[in-house]
């Protein structure tokens, strides 16, 4: 019976990331049309697009090959896999100990690695400045991310995500420098590696500027919203990882009580409300950078989460 | 070959020098941090197939060493289980290295018996003339940029969870110099994924640069048979790793007297390097959770998507027909992490030459480069041992009784050596 609820609760998981992602992503848009004294599209219009995309024939190009075809779905399923692992609603679930925060990272990684390669499979000058680009941000952004990971670890002394959010709950936690530098780095590295604003627009797709647009040029029909849906996951991902880690309040911790997953799920849809706010309104505030402007703003994020691991090798009460 | 030098080490530091003091592993690892961030930069820059990865050979050395490195500190400091964890590490890494860079290596040579180029900018769309090949060597470059399901994720992680142990080591030095350490093998990781997909991208995918690359053809089934053991024991390492770590606690044991706990037992065959509410990772599960998930979604999306698909000339936002010159090249692949890290390592400095309007000459871009420890320890070594040899030869055409006198002379320095060493 526990083995059955259990499994009942990781598999609600996955789908509430699934279902919940374009509907973030619609969200986010919305709060910044709305900053703008747009009207915006409304809240589905995600979800239209998606079914619109897989319903149209898909248009490959002569010289796309076998993997320009398969890697939708490894990168699919690499970033849905990462997604459900995150502790949403409920920490502890049946498969988290499978992959620690490390493996997640890195799983996210080989997303990356397979999308930078779908970007130089047709061979146009387009698909191969956004991978060039994509992977001199990623160089970046993965040494923070793991610095911000070391830091985490250290406090909670463990790098199991679970665990990270129970320790984060509890009240032995406090306030501390390191994670204030932590959260700063953190969120800096969730803006890179969505490509938001300032590091790149998720709204152009016709701007010398753009990264994560230019790799899946070539993508259309059910391809493109496999990978529509897959950064509307990675988006949700991060979120979700920003919110269990320093936000931790109202996560169900074990038990599969209805009332207290009940609150779980509220408050989780509450968090992203939030954050989503959060970040439409960071979004619509700053100008986008330019692309040798982002080492220095990706660097500032590895010295941060430096600083914060230092901090904690030095002393226990940082 | 490179691991002899490893096996070395090992013998001398762990074994022959018995208890190593603390400091040596300072040494250790600030090389080795510095050598894998180097290696892979250096990897990077290059466009010869075979030069790159014999490059890259450095940075997985260098991660090599960063485990034993760490494994030193943690030994010399009596943590003994930590010391095993790092050691196992390294010793893992060094089995993984062996793997996936033999497949590459077989695979670059398929693709110059294939085409006789070694030069990445004269190939380009082999996936097309050698799909086995190149599925082959896409596993190799994975499981080498460190990407889990594969292999080179699990010796990289456990190193990772050795530095995660070092806090606890009390000399400032080493709390100071590990995280800086670790910082490094992160930047080294992502940058070997960049280092990779320039490799894969601009040698298999793409359109052929060249006729040669037009003309290849699939490489003989042994090669291919090969290849394809060694990427299938890169997945096997990479989602079984329990059986391997266990292998290697006898080695851990015999020079660090302790091992990491045996790994068989635990749930789902996952891997528990500490204990099971630290950390775990379990390969065999991700593997099958990103099967299964990619199943479904093709399932669901050839159910219930249109499934028609049309062949037309790339899009590439409406410039039509563009020539294959056009592609990314190696070298404009990593022109933004040139940017970034080469003005300081490399001292990289680009001049580009633009004819004015109206002129038809084509513009030309010069990308200058400096080898910075070539230059630096190696060349002016080179210069003194051959300015040496240059006065020394004179001694080739000496006469017989200067010969005698100069053995003589030799024989009583050495001598009075001796008499005064005495």
């Amino acid at each position: 019976m526990e083995l059955i609820s259990n499994f009942a609760i990781q598999g609600a998981q996955m789908m509430l990331v699934l279902l919940l992602a374009p509907l973030f992503t619609g969200y986010v848009r919305k709060v910044k049309a709305r900053l703008v004294r747009r009207q915006g599209p409304p809240l589905l219009q995600p979800y239209r697009d998606l079914v619109r995309l897989a319903r149209k024939e898909v248009v490959l190009a002569d010289s796309a090959s076998w993997l320009f075809r398969t890697i939708p779905y490894l990168v699919f399923a690499a970033i849905w896999v990462a997604a459900s692992l995150v502790p949403t609603f409920r920490t502890g679930l049946m498969f988290s100990w499978s992959a620690d925060l490390i493996a997640i990272i890195a799983l996210l990684g080989s997303a990356r690695f397979l999308l930078a390669l779908a970007g130089m499979d047709v061979g146009t000058s387009f698909g191969g400045i956004g991978s060039s680009r994509e992977v001199m941000i990623a160089s970046l952004a993965e040494p923070a991310m793991i610095m911000i990971v070391f830091t985490l670890a250290l406090i909670a002394g463990s790098t199991q995500l679970s665990t990270m959010a129970a320790f984060m709950a509890s009240s032995a936690v406090g306030l501390r420098v390191s994670l204030g530098l932590g959260l700063i780095a953190l969120t800096m590295v969730a803006i890179a590696e969505n490509g938001r604003i300032p590091i790149d627009n998720p709204a152009t797709h016709l701007e010398l500027t753009m990264v994560h647009e230019a790799m899946v040029l070539e993508y259309s029909g059910r391809h493109l919203a496999l990978i529509e849906l897959s950064s509307s996951l990675k988006l949700l991902l991060y979120v979700s990882l920003i919110a269990c880690l320093f936000a931790p309040w109202g996560i169900d911790s074990a038990g599969a009580a209805i009332p207290t997953l009940a609150i779980g799920v509220a408050a989780y849809i509450g968090k992203l409300a939030v954050g989503g706010f959060l970040l439409a309104l960071f979004e619509t505030s700053i100008a986008k950078m330019r692309v040798f402007r982002v080492p220095e703003f990706l660097g500032a994020a590895l010295m941060l989460g430096l600083l914060a691991t230092l901090l904690r090798f030095v002393s226990g009460s940082f | 070959m490179t691991k002899v030098a490893v096996y070395g080490y090992i013998r001398i530091v762990f074994d022959l020098a018995g208890g190593p003091a603390w400091w040596w592993s300072i040494v250790v690892l600030a090389l080795a941090g510095a050598t894998t961030v180097m290696g892979v930069l250096y990897a990077l820059m290059q466009h010869d197939l075979k030069r790159l990865l014999a490059y890259h050979t450095v940075e997985n050395i260098g991660i090599i060493f960063i485990g034993l490195g760490l494994a030193l500190a943690f030994k010399a400091h009596g943590m003994l289980f930590a010391a095993a964890l790092a050691f196992t590490a390294a010793l893992l890494h060094v089995f993984n290295h062996s793997l996936f860079k033999s497949l590459l290596f077989f695979g670059a040579g398929a693709v110059l018996t294939a085409t006789g180029e070694r030069d990445m900018e004269h190939l380009g769309g082999l996936i097309h003339r050698m799909p086995k090949t190149a599925f082959l060597v896409l596993i190799g470059c994975a499981a080498i940029s460190a990407l889990p399901p594969l292999n080179g994720f699990v010796s990289e992680w456990l190193t990772f969870q050795a530095i995660l142990l070092s806090p606890q080591l009390p000399s400032w030095g080493l709390k100071l110099l590990i995280p800086a350490v670790g910082a490094l093998l992160a930047l080294a990781a992502a940058l070997a994924a960049a280092c990779f997909v320039k490799a894969y991208g601009v040698t298999f995918l793409g359109r052929p640069r060249t006729p040669a690359a037009e003309a290849a053809t699939e490489t003989d089934s042994y090669s291919l048979a090969a290849m394809l053991i060694l990427a299938a024991l890169c997945l096997l390492v990479g989602i079984l790793p329990g059986i391997f770590i266990d292998a290697l606690a006898p080695v851990s044991s015999a020079l660090i007297g302790a091992h990491m706990p045996a790994q068989i037992g635990a749930q789902w065959l996952s891997i528990v390097p500490i204990a099971a509410s630290r950390s775990s990772y379990d390969g065999l599960l991700v593997f099958l959770f990103i099967a299964i998930s990619g199943m479904l979604a093709a399932f669901a999306i050839h159910r219930l998507a249109s499934d028609r698909l049309r062949r037309a000339p790339a899009w590439d936002c409406g410039y039509p027909d563009a020539s294959p010159t056009t592609q990314y090249s190696a070298t404009s692949f990593a022109q933004p992490i040139r940017r970034v890290f080469g003005t300081v390592v490399f001292r990289a400095r680009e001049q580009v030459e633009m004819p004015p309007p109206g002129d038809t000459r084509p513009a030309r871009l010069k990308v200058e480069l400096h080898d910075l420890i070539w230059e630096a320890i190696y060349a002016p070594l080179v210069v003194g041992i051959n300015f040496t040899a240059d006065r020394l030869n004179r001694f080739q055409f000496l006469t017989i009784r200067q010969f005698l006198t100069l053995v003589f002379c030799t024989l009583i320095v050495l001598l009075l050596v001796l008499a005064i060493w005495n």
